[in-house]
């Protein structure tokens, strides 16, 4: 990347325009409820669903109007700047999207509201269920007004497009994004914050697992017996709660076996020289025998009611997506900043360079798959904590789910790059797009075939980009 | 320790035939052949191996292409999902479309192939690697199979369309007479023509083998389709060995033919490997599966010991052929 010690581009009063709509929209989420009607807490869903019960037309007196107004106005903005060059595209397009979101859920909300009374989740007001998409708004939001203050040492030329979707992270969340507002249209319901929460909680082991193998990826190694070591490790955890040990060395046991598998790989890998992918093609199935013979197909069941890790909620968050965040946030900036983690990179780059440069191939293969066993671990015992029962044999091609989200997430299979954020996000969009499917009606035969094709789609969208930087 | 060049004796002949990567392997299976023999007499009988033989075609069918890619420094992931795919069309094509059954196995053989076609194509033009646009189409082409087949099974094909799965020919199942052609002729093609020796050097050097001009993107491409023609061959030979079709057949089979092709000998980052010694892989795994079955062992317990030996059996060669390299 060139780096030219310009002067700082002049700001254009649009940037700021937009930021500050923005800023209207969430302060009037946040603040507008306590003004008006501090007894319902800190959401506009109360107000709105009582100015609706007072009066068809009450709530344009409560000032709540100028949300749908900034909405509008954010999307204007952003539509016109894409095309008057103005602010910087990117703002714009991201502007855009969260004024269009925003827009969407006013629009729901008058289609939508008079389903009956509201209930323990806000059924009646589809729109008092849209907390985290709202949230989602907000983070777009976020990274609009980052954007705009981050000194920019080159005059933004041109304001390319190309430059927001510079890092896969960034195609994703605009496909994400995406899809929100087209299925969010078509079925309001698939917003509704209980689907988006359970989306996220149900789904954020594999986003863990995920992160595991993006390190090991990104070391130039692969590792496909996870989803068996999720499925022993989850009936290990079980069993021993059952058998009475205390809850929260059932959640500990599982790391410490799974790094020990790990360092059972990491060995044969690093010392005896076996390619990963051959040790755990070989584990892949030793671990599912083992799972299969020792489990004897039962299911683990009768748990305490204190095991259940997945199914906590504090401060009022599932638990699953407590653990997915940090945890990603952890590796992200692990990979970024530590000693061991740009050692990876670098192993994963070029062997030879790195082994010239005195890193230990050795320790750092054994490393990352340790880390990997211990992430592996944690996925578990946030799988085996979902339900009431664990089921004995291992996740149904969860591997693939892994290793798709890591590959998505814009890790190059073949070492040397990948985030853990890109990761994450990939895991989220990518079932994202399956629970769309259930919302829009697709014949669930063809749900695989769509899943695919979207995979392939998000593929060539990002070797587009890379071909695209290159030239 | 460098020396002068000569002639190798018969001695140091034989026993360089014997430490190399197929001949270890040749005599591990013959080890555990006589141990699986001790242990049950009904393992060491004609018609039990015919019988295996039968059961290991589609495996070994899949597994020539899947050799040739993997020389090259790739990988075939959606196998197992070309197999179902074929399946699916040829059932389909038979029941709900009215195609002349002869007819729907062509078809469905083609749709196969059009599948790897499709595969190789972005590899080669896209330049997606190989195993995430394989992995992609993993998911893409049993998604079709399902949303085709709908759930329903197709089933009550006329008599002789189970001569190829069911029936024999001169004493041999007629399915293995098949597989015996294709490693003969795929195995030779590997080892004795341009195009074989092509794809060694693609996997040795891919940069260097473009630069010394060989139309590596048609090979590739060539290697993908072969690989969607060879799983929709077998795909067909499954239907007819069970009768019926499902959208779910092959699942999973694209590692077993992974696990046979890495046994046998082939590097999985490409540059070496042989037809022979992939066979040696697959019928290795199967007579383990079915031996220690007889034996009395569950098959889930089978599973553990065919993973221990992969691993065993490349950590064995390992340790021979860095002995012999003497680096």
């Amino acid at each position: 990347m060139k780096k030219d010690k310009a002067a700082p581009a002049p700001r254009h009063a649009l940037d700021f325009l937009g930021i500050a709509l923005a800023v209207v929209i969430i302060g009037a989420y946040f603040l507008l409820p306590f003004v008006i009607q501090p007894e319902h807490g800190p959401s506009t869903v109360a107000v709105l669903t009582e100015s609706k019960k007072a009066n068809e037309l009450g709530i344009f007196k409560t000032g709540l109007e100028v949300v749908p107004l900034a909405a509008l106005g954010m999307l204007l903005l952003g539509v016109w700047n894409v095309l008057v060059p103005g602010a910087a595209r990117a703002i714009s397009l991201l502007l855009a999207l969260a004024g269009l979101l925003a827009l969407v859920y006013y629009i729901n909300f008058f289609r939508y509201t008079p389903l009956g009374p509201p209930n323990e989740w806000g059924e009646g007001t589809l729109i008092g269920s849209l907390g985290i998409a709202f949230w989602i708004m907000l983070g777009a939001s976020a990274v609009a007004v980052l954007q705009a203050l981050i000194p920019r040492p080159v005059p933004a030329p041109r304001y390319r497009v190309a430059k927001l979707f510079g890092n896969q992270e960034s195609v994703i969340l605009f496909g994400l994004l995406l899809l929100m507002i087209v299925i969010g249209l078509a079925n309001p319901r698939y917003l509704q914050e209980r689907n988006i929460s359970d989306n996220l909680a149900g789904n954020a082991y594999i986003a863990v697992a995920a992160l595991g193998m993006t390190m090991v990826i990104v070391t130039g190694n692969i590792d496909i017996s996870v989803g068996s070591l999720v499925g022993l490790l989850a009936v290990i955890s079980g069993r021993l709660v059952v058998a009475g040990t205390p809850a929260p060395l059932a959640w500990l046991a599982p790391l410490v076996i799974g790094g020990g598998f790990g360092a059972m790989i990491g060995f044969l890998v690093a010392y005896l020289r076996i390619p990963s992918i051959v040790v755990t093609l070989g584990m892949l199935s030793i671990i599912k025998g083992i799972l299969i013979i020792w489990a004897q197909g039962e299911r683990v069941r009768d748990m305490p009611a204190d095991y259940f890790l997945s199914q906590m909620r504090p401060l009022g968050i599932p638990m699953p997506i407590i653990i997915m965040v940090v945890l990603t946030i952890g590796v992200a900036l692990w990979m970024r900043y530590s000693a061991t983690g740009r050692a990876f990179y670098a192993l994963g780059g070029n062997v030879e360079a790195a082994r010239l440069s005195g890193l230990s191939r050795r320790r750092l293969v054994m490393t990352v798959f340790i880390l990997n066993g211990v992430f592996v671990g944690v996925a578990s015992v946030m799988y085996s904590t979902q339900f009431n029962i664990i089921q004995a044999t291992p996740p149904p091609a969860l591997e693939l789910s892994v290793i798709t989200a890591s590959v998505v997430g814009g890790v190059s299979i073949l070492g040397g790059t990948g985030t853990a954020v890109g990761s994450t996000m990939a895991t989220l969009l990518l079932n994202f797009i399956r629970s769309a499917m259930v919302f829009i009606n697709v014949s669930p035969f063809w749900l695989k075939a769509v899943q695919g094709l979207l995979i392939l789609v998000t593929v060539l969208a990002d070797l587009l980009r890379r071909r695209r930087q290159r030239l | 320790m460098p020396s002068a060049p000569r002639n190798p004796t018969v001695v140091e002949k034989l026993r360089r035939h014997l430490i190399s990567q197929e001949g270890v392997l040749f005599m591990i299976m013959l080890v555990s052949v006589l141990f699986l023999a001790t242990r049950t007499d009904k393992f060491l009988t004609v018609d039990n191996l015919l019988q295996q033989g039968r059961f290991m075609t589609e495996v070994g069918l899949i597994a020539i292409p899947m050799t040739y890619i993997i020389i090259t420094g790739g990988i075939d992931l959606s196998v197992g999902s070309i197999l179902g795919l074929t399946a699916i069309v040829l059932g389909w094509s038979w029941q709900e479309l009215g195609f002349p059954l002869e007819l729907a196995i062509v078809t469905g053989i083609a749709s196969g192939t059009l599948a790897g076609f499709v595969n190789g194509l972005f590899i080669v033009r896209v330049g997606v690697p190989p195993l995430i646009m394989t992995l992609a189409t993993l998911a893409l082409f049993r998604g079709l199979a399902e949303g085709i087949s709908k759930a329903r099974s197709a089933r009550g094909y006329p008599e002789w369309f189970f001569e190829l799965g069911q029936g024999e020919f001169l004493g041999i199942p007629t399915q293995l007479w098949l597989l015996i052609v294709a490693v003969l002729v795929f195995g030779i093609v590997l080892a004795r023509t341009q195009l074989g020796r092509a794809l060694y050097a693609i996997g040795n050097n891919e940069t260097g083998a473009r630069f010394s001009g060989l139309t590596v993107n048609r090979y590739l491409l060539l290697i993908y389709t072969f690989s969607g023609f060879m799983s929709g061959v077998a795909g067909y030979i499954f239907v007819s060995r069970v009768s019926t079709t499902r959208s779910d057949m092959g699942t999973g089979i694209e590692l077993d033919v992974i696990a046979a092709v890495v046994l046998g000998g082939t590097s999985i980052f490409g540059g070496t490997g042989s037809v022979a010694g992939t066979m040696i892989g697959v019928v290795l795994i199967q007579l383990l599966k079915n031996g220690l079955a007889l034996s009395g062992v569950t098959s889930d317990a089978t599973i553990v010991v065919i993973g221990s030996v992969l691993i065993f059996a490349i950590l064995v060669n390992n340790f021979i052929q860095t002995r012999r390299g003497g680096d």
